[in-house]
């Protein structure tokens, strides 16, 4: 193992079966209970799209079931890839996926296809490439690479604004897509960085309050100013779930179908043909934005809650990676990806709940979508790989004490 | 990575060195933010748990309930119309099945919708230009289908119904409905006064919705399917369907309420008298025309009860037939209906012209200037006045000279004679003593004239209800101003002797309808009393085969109207009609002396200057007779009496085309069937 941490050049069959052997040790210390957690969670995912989609593509009941099944396959590879990368190459090339991150962004603005009024995607042949999905885990790894660099001067309010204008410049890009759900999702990880990198809770206090002052110039002083930053129908969407009954066939109709959807629900759900909001389409997005709504009508509150007892599961075992993480590095990064993991599923099922607002942020694991599957699997191989290391890492401290 | 703990512990009791990364551990400070966010991960979940089971159980009924009417829509299921029976119960109008073509908007194709509708039209045979029209006027109501056809059962159109129905999936968003249409069973038969039946329009829709009408429905659109729609439609079905978002239909339809079929109307019609009186009608222009009245092209027939107004035959001509509105529209058959120029061409058949059809009334209105004379004491009944072939008054400007139709008689008669014989002269006299009244004495004329019901309408049940025109000095003033008359307003305004002279004769400005006229005659016939027509009889609900059909409700006739005529006046009066049929000096005693049925009748040729086709006018003769019979107001052999108005348009003399006309009638009335040409020669002219 030393020989193996020495040995940057000379690669022989023993440096192989070495780098084997590792990846044997490494995956026997992953968190099992992780691992099941989100096993369980694509699985029970798979079964209820396949529900959710029976009538969605006429003639082929298993349209969308069998895409999502590819997405998962994609996913795996994804979470190998998240694995076996150790963390610190890609804290010391911090600089690189940082740039990823912002050409990624960039790119959609070269290259991508504008769908109802937003540029958010890549078209490559049959599927579509969403960068903001995989830009979420890069810009935490890019975030905590920088955070991390610098462990002591978190404390400086210099060295926490710099992280923040790291951090704001990607978020912007996102933003003027425009996905503002995905820019959300950022910011919460950027907050979660700072939060774990320990920066001072004055400077929190500070941040938090600037921010707040933000959002409310952007939705009210400035257009009372007579500057719109957000087009009218985004801020609909924003306020429109605080009072769903106020334009029932307009903006707020996609929240009132959803609401009926997950009420009709009932404790053991209307099963999949008696489901008649997603089998009838008054459900709106059924597949992606809104699927929750779409398995609480099918499965009930039984369902519903089964699938937020698995997230609960995912988010605690997440939490608690932060503290096996072997370095500053890995905590800062599972902080990030939890943090965003935890936004987002509250933000997709608490708009299909009407107590969030109506943003286009896919429920992790259960929308259909490719890249944000295998965005996600790969986010949880890097917290399996944080792990894995903190326990190797752990046992061999241990051992040397 | 391995170097690490190596170097901590070689370093572990030495103050830490600025330029070496402190060793990560997992500091107190770290564990106590890790467990704020669990926190704030378990309130996340609590909150969303609980809005989850706060949405689906605590308030889970009410939106399970929601998402059912998300789905279900209501959809209304036309009831069959009642049928329409005449007075003996025989059917008039009834129902037979058909099929409507039916679009549903929102189920139309998006892309190729033009081609599809195209070839749709192709196929049904109705332009794309109709259908893109009825679409246009139901957009925004994507849940109401529209019916773009409606077919009888029949051979002709079985084709195109397989056709349709086996390349259904080449025609989304079409259906091929089952509906029932009207049916006319007797074809051309009272089609005026039965009237049609049609989709109910935007502005009718506008004034009807509270009362529970909704686009799409069919809905009586004249005479009696209109008057007395609410009774027929019945009440329509309600019938529920699954749709999905879009409207679409995505199961059959479930009856949640049967359609209730529409109560039968039964009419006070006879319809064995009006099959007679329209074939009257049309023997009498036949008649005209070989008696060199080229331009006798249309008429209508009147038969009262002269007791109650009941209406037992109400024949205009010329007519059409109701069913061109069923069933697929043959635009050359429908055009006479509705096109301008194609209904001069075969004129105006849709006009009923029993009941809004207005012409001067002549000789028939002579009774009620009597009357009137009689009242007013302008003169006595025996007293002698004489008839002369002229008739002159001095005018403003030198001397007006009337003419009496007959040129070679000159006698003083009494005021039955003068009725017998129509003697103009005589009622021109009348006339002028009734201008010469002083002005505190009003215009008594045109005040009994209104009071036997002219001037305005009769308020019969069904429309429409002429009110004809009854002029006096007032109406003078009114019509002719310096706007309508720039000439001569100055002169015209004013009522001059000879208004009243021709007034007194049924001429000039009086317009009458034949209903009203048969009103007049029937206060004659019954004593006094003004009635109020009606075709109403009673309204019943169907009932199962074999058992009396239930009666809901009868007309509820308003009585008669005493009209204050004193009864030896009219008994004056009745005597000249009497005399009028069975003297030989009567006008219509040739047809009428040897009726079994005592008769008594007045003859009318009024002069009206008519619109020729070739575009010049002429002075045509208006025939007319009105009459009643049994005279004396009793039953004939359990035949109750009957008034009877005929009128032919340019028919030339009412004695020579009206009375045989009317003649028929009352021989259907009263059983005495006696074929026409045996007391009417054919050759026979004036």
């Amino acid at each position: 193992m030393i020989e193996y941490a020495g040995s940057g050049s000379g690669r022989g069959e023993r440096a192989v079966r070495g780098e084997l052997a590792q990846v044997g040790l490494l995956a026997r210390r992953i968190d099992w209970l992780l691992m099941l957690a989100v096993v369980g969670l694509v699985a029970y995912g798979l079964w209820a799209i396949a529900g959710i989609t029976r009538h969605d593509v006429a003639g082929d009941p298993g349209y969308f079931a069998r895409r999502q099944a590819i997405y998962v396959v994609l996913g795996a590879v994804g979470f190998l890839l998240g694995f076996l990368v150790d963390p610190e190459f890609l804290q010391r090339r911090k600089r690189l996926v940082y740039g990823l991150t912002v050409g990624a962004m960039v790119l959609v603005f070269l290259a991508g296809s504008v769908s109802r009024g937003s540029r958010r995607w890549i078209s490559l042949g049959s599927f579509q490439l969403q960068p903001s999905e995989f830009g979420k885990l890069l810009f935490v790894l890019a975030l905590a690479g920088f955070a991390a660099s610098r462990p002591r001067r978190t404390t400086s309010i210099r060295a926490v604004l710099e992280i923040v204008l790291i951090g704001l410049f990607p978020i912007l890009l996102v933003f003027v897509q425009p996905d503002i759900g995905t820019a959300l999702v950022y910011l919460a990880a950027l907050a979660a960085v700072l939060f774990v990198s320990g920066v001072r809770w004055l400077h929190l206090g500070v941040l938090a309050a600037v921010t707040v002052l933000g959002v409310v110039g952007v939705l009210w002083l400035l257009p009372a100013a007579g500057v719109h930053p957000l087009k009218q129908y985004q801020v609909d969407r924003l306020i429109g779930f605080t009072n769903p009954s106020k334009d029932p066939s307009g903006t707020t109709y996609n929240i009132n179908q959803s609401m009926t959807a997950v009420g009709a629900g009932g404790l053991r759900g209307r099963g999949v043909s008696g489901a008649t909001q997603t089998a009838l389409s008054y459900l709106p997005e059924h597949q992606t934005d809104f699927v929750f709504a779409s398995l609480s009508e099918q499965r009930g509150f039984v369902g519903g809650a089964f699938l937020l007892l698995l997230y609960l599961l995912v988010v605690w075992r997440g939490l608690r990676v932060i503290t096996v993480a072997q370095d500053v590095f890995g905590a800062i990064v599972a902080g990030g990806i939890v943090v965003g993991l935890l936004f987002q599923v509250f933000v997709n099922i608490g708009m299909t709940m009407g107590i969030a607002p109506i943003t286009g942020i896919p429920a992790p694991f259960l929308s259909v979508g490719g890249s944000a599957m295998v965005a996600n699997l790969t986010a949880i191989g890097v917290l399996q790989s944080i792990h894995a290391r903190g326990r190797l890492g752990l046992r061999r401290r241990g051992g040397s004490r | 990575m391995s170097s690490v703990p190596g170097r901590s512990s070689s370093r572990r009791f030495l103050p830490p060195d600025p330029r070496v990364e402190e060793p990560y551990r997992f500091t107190p400070k770290l564990a106590v933010r890790v467990g704020m966010l669990g926190a704030l991960a378990l309130a996340v979940f609590a909150v969303l748990l609980l809005r989850l089971w706060g949405l689906q159980i605590l308030a889970g009924s009410q939106y399970l309930r929601d998402a059912q009417n998300n789905q279900l829509r209501t959809v209304r299921v036309p009831a069959p119309r009642g049928p329409i029976l005449d007075r003996e119960g025989r059917v008039l109008v009834w129902n037979q099945p058909g099929t409507a073509i039916q679009l549903w908007p929102a189920d139309l194709p998006k892309q190729g919708r033009y081609a599809m509708l195209q070839r749709l039209a192709g196929v049904i045979a109705v332009p794309i230009s109709q259908i893109a029209d009825q679409l246009q006027r139901h957009a925004g109501d994507p849940v109401t289908p529209v019916t773009v056809a409606n077919w009888v059962n029949d051979k002709a159109h079985e084709q195109q119904v397989d056709y349709l129905l086996e390349h259904a999936s080449d025609f989304p968003g079409v259906e091929v409905a089952q509906t029932t249409l009207r049916q006319y069973p007797r074809s051309t038969l009272a089609a005026q006064l039965l009237g049609y039946v049609g989709e109910i329009s935007a502005p009718e829709l506008k004034q009807l919705s509270k009362d529970g009408y909704r686009a799409g429905d069919r809905i009586g659109q004249a005479g009696v399917e209109a008057a007395y729609d609410s009774l027929l439609r019945g009440q329509p079905g309600i019938a529920q369907l699954r749709v999905d978002s879009l409207g679409r239909p995505r199961s059959a339809l479930t009856l949640e309420q049967q359609p209730q079929v529409g109560n039968a109307v039964r009419l006070t019609v006879d319809m064995m008298l009006q099959q007679t009186a329209e074939r009257a009608l049309r023997f009498s222009i036949d008649l005209a025309h070989r008696s060199k009245n080229p331009y006798a092209d249309g008429g209508a027939i009147v038969a009262l009860d002269p007791r109650d107004g009941s209406v037992l035959a109400l024949a205009s001509n010329p007519t059409y037939d109701p069913s061109v509105y069923v069933g697929r529209v043959d635009p050359k058959k429908l055009a006479p209906l509705v096109d301008a120029q194609a209904a001069r061409q075969a004129n105006y058949p849709t006009i009923d012209r029993a009941l809004d059809g207005v012409y001067p009334p002549g000789s028939i209105f002579k009774p009620a200037v009597a009357l009137a004379a009689l009242q007013e004491h302008i003169v006595s009944p025996y007293q002698l006045v004489s008839c002369t072939p002229t008739y002159t008054v001095k005018a403003q400007y030198g001397q007006q000279v009337f003419k009496n139709w007959d040129p070679y008689f000159s006698q003083a008669i009494t005021l039955p004679e003068a009725l017998a014989r129509s003697c103009d002269t005589y009622f021109y006299q009348l006339g002028y003593d009734f201008y010469q009244l002083p002005p505190d004495r009003g215009h008594p004329l045109q005040a009994w004239a209104h009071s036997f019901g002219f001037g305005s309408p009769t308020g019969i049940d069904v429309g429409p209800d002429g009110s004809g025109l009854l002029p006096d000095p007032e109406w003078r003033q009114a019509t002719y101003t310096k706007k309508t008359d720039p000439c001569c307003w100055q002169i015209d305004r004013l009522w001059k002797p000879g208004d009243s002279i021709q007034l007194a004769i049924g001429q000039k400005d009086l317009l009458v309808t034949p209903i009203q006229m048969a009103r007049f005659y029937a206060m004659i016939a019954n004593g006094g009393s003004l009635v109020t027509p009606h075709v109403f009889e009673d309204v019943e609900q169907p009932s199962p085969r074999g058992s009396l059909p239930q009666v809901l409700r009868r007309y509820t006739a308003s009585p008669p109207q005493p009209t204050g005529v004193d009864p030896s006046a009219l008994a004056v009066v009745k005597q000249g009609l009497y005399d009028a049929t069975h003297q030989t000096y009567g006008t219509s005693s040739g047809i009428f002396s040897s009726f079994p049925v005592p008769i008594a009748g007045k003859t009318g040729t009024a002069e009206k200057v008519v619109q020729l086709p070739d575009g010049t006018s002429k002075l045509l003769n208006q025939s007319w007779f009105c009459g009643y019979g049994p005279f004396d107001g009793t039953d004939y052999k359990g035949r109750p009496p009957i008034v009877v108005c005929a009128i032919v348009e340019n028919g030339g003399h009412g004695g020579d085309t009206a009375a045989p006309a009317a003649l028929q009638v009352f021989e259907q009335w009263f059983g005495l069937h006696v074929p026409p040409a045996t007391v009417f020669p054919p050759d026979l002219s004036r």
